[in-house]
């Protein structure tokens, strides 16, 4: 009974120590300058000559760059009062609802995702093993007259309607907490990562949080700073990513930032996807492969260096791999 | 479950009651309905959102649904949508 009481004394008294890498909840995993996610350079499928580092916001500990922003969401959702005997609900392609699932669960509020037809089944199986309720959504749901992003549409008419509960919308698109995350934690991690010394930065346009969070920080540091946005194709499949040809472009999004916009197809974005698994061992989302063969079209070189953020996993992904890969890599008879 | 609408020469096998939803939410749950319904089932669904009036016929045609009946009296609308082959 003694040694019992020992030993849960003991464990009691273990603290965070983040050089054993030990932690008293998973929430301290989040990122932020004293904590920042890896910055680790591509050797193999980029230009020889160019320095392209990626930011691997896999490793956060819901999987995503979108961590950031769904804590700072929640954290400011909290102090405005505004989730007090509220549910949360959020249009989301898989990654911020699944940051907000984990982290809602914890203060325990219900959350309901509203997710575009077309989203991996990996991510809407996590959003419901978190607890979440999964609306998907067609684009086109509203066949008159509407906004063709179906998921945000439904999701703002659930908050506005009336239907017996009171829905709160994190709403990444239009709330600035979401620039703020980037602002604080991801611009400041990769100026100290670099010790300044970048001369481009890469970000997939889909919210416009990260572009514009980090891209003003850096810019502030060194305005010569080039600021890069990855736009992908009408049609895409790459989840995360927005074209603005078909969807509206975000409120947050500060155009004035970027110095230029990359578009990337499906092809070349999985082509180069499949080579960072196969020649460098990044198993990254197929946005990660848009903003490599992105960076490739710098023309950067010499002593330039390039960061750009590995946005997820591709564990999330393994459904479209499967289908892309067909029969490659199965025993021929 | 089947009934007969008030108009009287209708079977309805499902109703959906969207009265103070705002658009898309009645036209999403009326296609979640929809997709559960047999091929010839009617849908009898209640909305009180003026767009209605419009996307409610909007989702029939893109689904390939019929809509039997519009019915729109003070600020409430009616639709009966009979369920197409295939849908």
């Amino acid at each position: 009974m003694t040694r019992i009481n020992t030993r849960a004394s003991l464990i009691k008294h273990l603290a965070n120590d983040r050089q054993l890498r030990r932690y008293g909840d998973i929430r301290d995993l989040l990122p932020g300058p004293d904590n920042p996610t890896p910055l680790v350079r591509v050797n193999r499928v980029t230009p020889p000559d160019l320095q392209l580092f990626l930011k691997l916001e896999w490793l956060n500990p819901f999987g995503s760059v979108k961590d950031r922003t769904a804590a700072h969401l929640l954290a400011g959702l909290v102090e405005r009062g505004e989730l007090a005997d509220a549910q949360l609900v959020e249009a989301s392609s898989g990654n911020t609802g699944i940051a907000l699932a984990a982290l809602a669960a914890h203060m325990g509020v219900q959350l309901t995702v509203t997710i575009p037809d077309g989203v991996p089944e990996e991510k809407k199986t996590l959003l419901r093993m978190l607890g979440a309720e999964v609306w998907e959504t067609p684009d086109d749901l509203c066949p008159v007259d509407h906004p063709k992003d179906g998921a945000i549409a439904l999701a703002r008419s659930l908050v506005a309607s009336d239907t017996g509960t009171r829905y709160v919308m994190a709403d990444q698109y239009e709330n600035y907490d979401n620039v703020r995350a980037h602002y604080e934690t991801t611009g400041p991690e990769i100026w100290r990562q670099t010790n300044g010394h970048l001369q481009y930065f890469l970000a997939g346009l889909g919210t416009g949080g990260t572009i514009t969070g980090a891209g003003r920080f850096l810019k502030e540091q060194d305005p010569t700073i080039r600021v890069i946005g990855i736009e992908p194709q009408a049609g895409h499949r790459i989840p995360g990513l927005r074209s603005f040809k078909e969807a509206k472009p975000p409120g947050i999004l500060d155009w004035t930032l970027i110095d230029d916009v990359i578009q990337v197809d499906d092809d070349p974005a999985y082509d180069v996807t499949e080579r960072l698994f196969r020649e460098e061992g990044f198993i990254v989302g197929p946005s990660t492969g848009a903003v490599v063969h992105a960076a490739s079209q710098l023309g950067a070189g010499g002593n330039e260096v390039a960061v750009g953020i590995s946005a997820d996993s591709g564990l999330k992904y393994m459904s479209y791999f499967a289908e892309r890969l067909g029969d490659e890599g199965l025993p021929t008879v | 479950m089947t009934q007969t609408n008030e108009i009287g020469d209708i079977q309805v096998a499902e109703v959906l009651d969207t009265s103070g939803l705002l658009c898309p939410l009645p036209v999403y749950k009326a296609a979640l309905v929809l997709k559960k319904l047999e091929p010839g089932d009617v849908l009898e669904l209640t909305c009180t959102d003026p767009g209605s009036l419009e996307d409610i016929p909007a989702l029939a045609r893109q689904r390939r649904d019929v809509l039997l009946a519009v019915d729109d009296r003070g600020g409430v609308q009616k639709f009966w949508i009979e369920k197409g082959e295939g849908v």
